[in-house]
């Protein structure tokens, strides 16, 4: 049964074109390590230098998106402390001849309004509205440092080949699954 | 000032601020986990040789292969930095070093620099190696 189990949970990955699958605790050492393999392995089948480096671009912000935003925390409620453990889901995979990045975490509902507005508003764009957006959105950000300044998703579609897609489901009265996906 | 060299690291770029020659450096990849950390120091220093410059003359190169969002902010305010003392006296000049096979370096090095309306700005194709 183990084996099997397991194995089963393998095939299903595998025949949706997962690559690589990650579910838990995500920190930065993670997403070093992982990032590294993953370039090793686009090198490998090929990939030109753009795609490689716009899939590694997309896997950093959506990383870093679920260890800054992630609403499922280890301890919870401990807002800026470094030490904390975000959890979340990131696979990368191939469909067609498309790389593929879909990440996924906890969030507040009251978070989930405006999280879809600002994705909303960043799917509709074309690449000229995503420059300008993303240096209107530098240039306006609070101030030279702030976490992320919601620039990720901005980078994201940009270095995607289509718009890209989202999904939110409630998972209980105060979170939400938020689902992000995009194609390279 | 002391010349300030960081080497590279994998998620932080090569840093040689060489204050006696007027060169400044920033080359590689710049994903750190805390941008605060890594570039404060480098900002201070900078601004600091910046405050001194009068009608001086230095040169910047940015040479990229990849940068995370919370990373633009902090080119694009070393470039708001550069540009002001273009502005007062300085002589300067900003160069954008890209690797000709990824054109994304290409376009942001084109957006960042079209904000520049004192320092000289130059787009360059890395040589190939």
């Amino acid at each position: 049964m183990l084996a099997s189990d397991l194995f089963e949970l393998r095939k299903t990955l595998v025949r949706s074109g997962v690559m690589f699958a990650y579910s838990g605790y995500m920190t930065e050492q993670v997403r070093l390590a992982v990032g590294e393999t993953l370039r090793q392995k686009l090198s490998m089948e090929d990939a030109n230098t753009k795609t490689i480096r716009s899939v590694f671009a997309v896997f950093v912000e959506q990383m870093q998106n679920v260890i800054r935003y992630s609403a499922e925390k280890v301890p919870e409620e401990q807002i800026e402390d470094t030490s904390e453990l975000s959890f979340g889901v990131l696979t990368i995979g191939k469909e067609g001849g498309d790389y593929v990045l879909l990440s996924g975490n906890l969030i507040r509902r009251e978070d989930v309004e405006r999280v879809s507005a600002k994705l909303n508003e960043i799917q509709g764009m074309d690449h000229d509205q995503l420059k300008r957006h993303y240096k209107l959105k530098l240039k306006e950000g609070p101030d030279e440092f702030s976490r992320g300044a919601g620039i990720g998703f901005i980078e994201i579609a940009r270095r995607a080949s289509r718009p890209i897609e989202f999904d939110f489901t409630d998972v209980d009265e105060r979170h939400s699954f938020f689902a992000l996906k995009a194609n390279i | 000032m002391d010349p300030l060299k960081i080497t590279a690291t994998a998620n932080t770029p090569e840093v040689n601020f060489d204050f006696p020659a007027n060169i400044f450096s920033l080359k590689g990849e710049s994903h750190p986990e805390d941008v605060t950390e890594f570039y404060q120091p480098i900002m201070r220093a900078l601004e600091a040789y910046l405050g001194d410059l009068g009608d001086g003359a230095c040169t910047f190169d940015f040479e990229f292969i990849y940068f995370n969002s919370s990373s633009a902010k902090v080119v694009m305010t070393l470039m708001e930095m550069l540009d002001e003392a273009a502005a007062e006296e300085a002589s300067i000049l900003v160069r954008w070093i890209y690797d000709p096979e990824d054109d994304n370096m290409l376009e942001l090095g084109e957006e960042f620099g079209e904000d520049l309306e004192h320092a000289k700005f130059e787009l360059l194709a890395q040589e190939e190696t």
